[in-house]
């Protein structure tokens, strides 16, 4: 009976013992931010400053090689730009940070979902065969406008997408 | 949160910079704004009255009553004025005469200021009740928001229940003048939102409700429980 409680003791004791031994260091060397794999830092508080996320740069960008970015700004409480539009088949590189809290933005009817944190840029290439409109609710608790933060996805075909130079971004009104 | 992978395209493929405001709610700017002088204000809050009104109540329903204003929207909007981020041929030049620390002392003096001096002074809420369509559809959105539409309840960072820095109070204000900042964020001609909130939630709204939620907000019904009455005149 002792020896059956002394064990027990001892299996906790070591597993708090090698718990400490990889926290310790994950924590004290960064190797948490490394795990993110994430070297994208930015100000939340100067987005519209300066940088990736001024306000002129947001929305839909065609690169000069032919690849397509999106970049939104999550915020109490909406996504911007409210709409955008990307082209079926093909991978879609979406960058998008936060202005305030942690929000997650999430595309209805698929499984592309970005948690999305001040101070960092959450990057994901999500593609989408169907064309349609793609509403894209928040999924973590951001606020008391929280159950109204929502923006939208429309996807159309790939000779609808409009063409555009790669100083330009498009919107839904470019339809 | 997704590693990228791939190299990031070049900055020069970046459209022409637009910057909405020069301000940005640091530490040091929120601190700035917060420690205005309230006797200096009063001083030179002498030469608002003509279109504020005495007690930061404006006669004039297009112009914007100050009483009780937020010290950061005032310091914001004077520095927006200054630097023509935001558009009146009144506020640009008073706000350029004026030293960027009289902006802090206005809006320590404004921000005390009562929005209910009295409830039988009629100045705090000239405008009638709206009609009681349109007090559904005002509360609806103001309480509740568009979730379908991902319009967010305006109370959720005008008050009473959330905040975020650089937004008014809208319980005292009046209702042409939320009417027609609404429209001028809804077609872009008032443009200084930080990360476009305002043009974004504006540019959805009907017509129709833009003057209901300005009619709601006019009658002085923002700060109280869902369908009360205009407060007794």
């Amino acid at each position: 009976m002792r020896s059956g409680r002394l064990q027990f003791v001892g299996a906790i004791l070591a597993f708090t013992l090698v718990w400490l031994c990889i926290r310790f260091p994950y924590e004290m060397f960064g190797l948490a931010e490394k795990a993110l794999g994430n070297p994208s830092q930015v100000d939340p508080l100067t987005l519209h400053l300066h940088g990736e996320f001024v306000e002129s740069n947001l929305g839909t960008a065609v690169e000069p090689d032919g690849s397509v970015t999106v970049r939104l700004i999550a915020q109490q409480f909406n996504f911007v730009p409210e709409c955008v539009l990307v082209p079926t088949d093909k991978p879609i590189r979406f960058r998008i940070t936060s202005a305030d809290g942690v929000h997650r933005f999430t595309i209805s009817g698929t499984d592309h979902v970005l948690e999305v944190v001040p101070g960092h840029v959450s990057e994901g290439q999500f593609e989408f065969s169907k064309p349609g409109q793609y509403k894209t609710p928040c999924h973590e608790f951001c606020g008391p406008g929280h159950y109204d933060m929502r923006s939208r996805v429309v996807v159309v075909s790939r000779d609808q997408f409009p063409s555009s130079k790669p100083e330009e971004r498009l919107g839904c009104a470019a339809l | 949160m997704v590693s990228g992978t791939k190299p990031l395209p070049s900055a020069g493929s970046q459209p022409p910079l637009r910057v909405p405001s020069y301000v940005a709610w640091t530490e040091e700017t929120i601190a700035a704004a917060s420690n205005g002088d309230t006797v200096r204000g009063l001083v030179l809050a002498r030469r608002c009255i003509r279109c504020h009104g005495q007690e930061g109540f404006s006669n004039d329903p297009l112009v914007p009553d100050l009483a009780g204003m937020d010290k950061l929207t005032m310091w914001k909007q004077l520095n927006d004025f200054r630097a023509g981020k935001r558009k009146s041929a009144i506020m640009n030049p008073v706000a350029t005469v004026l030293q960027i620390q009289d902006y802090a002392d206005l809006a320590a003096y404004y921000s005390m200021l009562p929005t209910y001096p009295d409830p039988q002074d009629i100045r705090s809420f000239p405008q009638p009740a709206p009609a009681s369509t349109h007090i559904a559809v005002a509360a609806r959105l103001i309480f509740g928001g568009d979730g379908q539409r991902g319009i967010p309840p305006c109370q959720a960072c005008h008050g009473p229940i959330g905040h975020k820095n650089g937004a008014p109070s809208l319980v005292a204000q009046n209702s042409d003048y939320i009417r027609g900042e609404l429209e001028g964020f809804a077609k872009g001609d008032r443009a200084n939102d930080i990360d476009m909130p305002m043009r974004t939630i504006a540019s959805l709204m009907t017509d129709d409700e833009k003057q209901a939620v300005a009619a709601y907000y006019g009658a002085g019904l923002g700060s109280l429980p869902v369908g009360a009455s205009a407060p007794a005149k």
